[in-house]
């Protein structure tokens, strides 16, 4: 337990140097970046993929996976816009039902993952196609184009996503408010211990007597709620609604929840790591709009940063674990 | 014939059941769909899902997962294209992308083996950089212009058939083969269903994972040159997403995710009926727009059947164990 409080951290604190090096050097090549408003601003254009990636590391801490959020924020979005615009519904009840059909969504994963018995990685890959394409249908029932989407909305549904509370941007107040409310369910409350408890060793947590079905499957609805919020806010942002949001985010929700330092294999993370990565990222793709590079060559980045992450934290145990055992052969030797 | 191999039968069945099944629906709504010019069609335009699929079957019988596949065919497809476009021959077209192909699945193999990073992360990074790579080597432009030659190889027919798909056909059956027959073969069952007991038999479970991703990776490249000659232009985005679609397609056939369960067949049935599904609802009238929603039900219909089945087999057998067992006491 003491070996697990002393590592996290370490790794944690290695994510903030590295977001204080990115400050310094794009600040080096573009002053710009060192204005704190438009850093703030640029929260816009990751906070879907960090409220999403906060979610998902839940359930990544259980030993699952969830790649369905990418189509989740697509739906909401759809959902928002066809019921506001549409069937007519107030805008605000809109917001609410539409993050209510990301809960719902995740719900059935979770019920398929937990009780089916079925992976983790099948049932979302299912889910991610099926998400999706109620969103499509949506829109293509709906009569609007594709490309457009629904983008009639209210003014005051954009203060979302670009208004501000107190001269600070939304976007942070909601990617701080999000951030808080994950890291609460799962550092400090016995649900978080039972998440953990279950992703180490799911037996021995069902024989403890906590229902492991049960909280593996709302660790769905959660990532599910999450993904609905992420699709209105995107939808704020950018002023319309369309099914095709999201997409694009599935490299970086799992960069940011991988490279938090969260085990892929369950049991081990956090949601503080996350919320560095992802804002590493976020600033990895200011940094380099600013300093001149496409964006089209992020990718390149992103992935490079995935597998050196990883591989660090791979390695690393491993590599001690085999420095121990040499050591200690070479002790026997000598004692022999 | 061992049990095992008849109850695998039993899957394959069922998947080719209900592909024949899905042509019969289609076919008695509009019947055109049964003519021998569609099933052509179908089969050719799934040609580059069921290499994929092949490929893909390696990596999910050892356990693990290839996300890089669409990268792979798009860098490919975009270089062998370039190749072609500007004069080259077809051989060194050919060669260029299966030395992508065998160096990607290097990558793919060292990260996971070496590394230790699991399947799913590692190629899912490299799927981000192939990407970026491809439009760095075509400067982000599409690849056209492609010679005709080289897109009337697709359709080369001997005695009336496809030869493309001919091929295909055989090499699939030979994989199959290759799988259940060899002792080699078996060795990628054995590493997915136990690695440890793999290890301990004395199997060579790193190399034959390293194995697994090149075949996958070359598999991919050969799809991208499928790509290339039946479409005939490459664009940015060439294979976006088809990673998906492809282990959707293997988990359809009866491939588990898990590692040690399936065969290429079934495999390629599964790339079949995805591929043949996405025609019916043409042939059905259906908009395109519901292709998504179908396949993706489809898919967790299937997935949640399968392992409810599976889970009663198991039941069963628990019961039956049991129940020997107490006859046992009683004797």
């Amino acid at each position: 337990m003491m070996h697990m409080l002393k590592k996290i951290p370490k790794w944690n604190l290695m994510l903030v140097a590295l977001i204080v090096l990115e400050i310094v050097i794009f600040g080096l090549i573009n002053p710009r970046f060192w204005n704190i408003s438009i850093l703030l601003n640029s929260f816009n254009d990751f906070i879907p993929i960090a409220i999403v990636a906060f979610f998902v590391t839940i359930v990544v801490i259980t030993g699952g996976i969830d790649i369905s959020g990418v189509s989740i924020i697509g739906l909401a979005s759809v959902v928002t816009g066809l019921l506001s615009q549409v069937v007519g519904l107030n805008i605000w009840l809109s917001v609410i039902l539409a993050v209510a059909v990301g809960g719902l969504a995740g719900l059935l994963n979770g019920i398929l993952v937990a009780y089916a018995r079925v992976q983790a990685m099948v049932v979302t890959l299912g889910g991610k196609l099926l998400y999706s394409g109620i969103a499509i249908v949506l829109v293509g029932l709906s009569g609007v184009s594709t490309y457009e989407g629904f983008s009639k909305f209210p003014p005051g549904f954009g203060q979302i996503a670009n208004g501000k509370a107190l001269g600070i941007p939304n976007a942070v107040v909601i990617f701080a408010v999000l951030f808080l409310l994950a890291y609460i369910l799962l550092h400090r409350t016995r649900y978080g211990r039972y998440i953990y408890l279950t992703g180490i060793n799911q037996n021995a947590a069902e024989y403890s007597g906590i229902n492991t079905k049960r909280i593996i499957a709302s660790t769905y609805v959660l990532s599910g709620l999450g993904a609905g919020v992420a699709g209105v806010v995107l939808t704020s942002y950018l002023g319309s609604a369309r099914s095709d949001y999201g997409v694009e985010y599935l490299m970086p929700i799992l960069t940011a929840v991988v490279l938090g330092g969260t085990l892929i294999t369950g049991g081990k993370g956090g949601v503080v790591g996350t919320a560095l990565a992802s804002i590493i990222l976020g600033f990895m793709q200011v940094g380099l709009q600013m300093a001149g590079v496409s964006t089209q060559y992020i990718g390149l980045a992103t992935g490079v940063l995935l597998i050196v992450s990883v591989a660090f934290l791979g390695i690393n145990p491993d590599f001690r674990m085999n420095v121990k055992r040499i050591l200690s052969l070479r002790k026997e030797k000598i004692g022999g | 014939m061992s049990r095992i191999s008849k109850i695998l039968k039993q899957r394959e069945l069922r998947t080719f059941l209900f592909l024949v099944l899905l042509f019969i629906a289609v076919g008695l709504v509009n019947s055109d769909y049964l003519s021998l010019q569609n099933i052509d069609k179908s089969l050719k335009s799934s040609l580059m899902y069921i290499v994929l699929a092949v490929g893909m079957t390696f990596v999910l019988l050892t356990g693990n997962l290839d996300i890089s596949v669409g990268g792979t065919l798009g860098l490919s497809a975009a270089v062998s294209g370039m190749i072609l476009r500007d004069g080259g021959s077809i051989f060194v077209a050919v060669l260029a992308a299966l030395a992508i192909g065998l160096i990607i699945g290097l990558i793919n193999g060292y990260g996971v083996i070496k590394l230790k990073i699991s399947s799913f992360i590692m190629t899912l990074a490299v799927l981000s950089i192939t990407r970026v790579v491809q439009v760095i080597y075509t400067n982000g432009k599409w690849v056209e212009n492609i010679p005709a030659h080289v897109k009337e190889l697709s359709s080369v027919s001997i005695f009336g058939f496809n030869a493309l798909a001919l091929i295909v056909i055989i090499g699939v059956i030979l994989v199959q083969l290759y799988l259940t027959k060899s002792s080699k073969g078996r060795y990628y069952y054995a590493i997915g269903d136990n690695k440890d007991g793999a290890v301990s038999l004395g199997i060579p479970v790193d190399r034959y994972i390293a194995y697994s991703f090149i075949i996958s990776g070359v598999s991919a490249a050969l799809a991208g040159l499928i790509f290339v000659s039946q479409i005939g232009f490459v664009s940015t985005n060439a294979g976006a997403g088809i990673e998906l679609t492809v282990i959707a397609a293997s988990v359809i056939g009866g491939v588990s995710l898990v590692g040690g369960i399936g065969t290429v067949i079934g495999a390629t049935l599964g790339a079949i009926i995805l591929t043949s599904l996405n025609s019916a609802l043409v042939y059905l009238k259906v908009q395109a727009i519901w292709n998504d929603l179908i396949s993706g039900t489809l898919l967790i219909v299937i997935v949640v059947a399968d392992a409810l089945l599976a889970y009663n087999a198991r039941k069963k057998a628990k019961k039956l164990r049991l129940n020997a067992r107490v006859l046992q006491k009683g004797v």
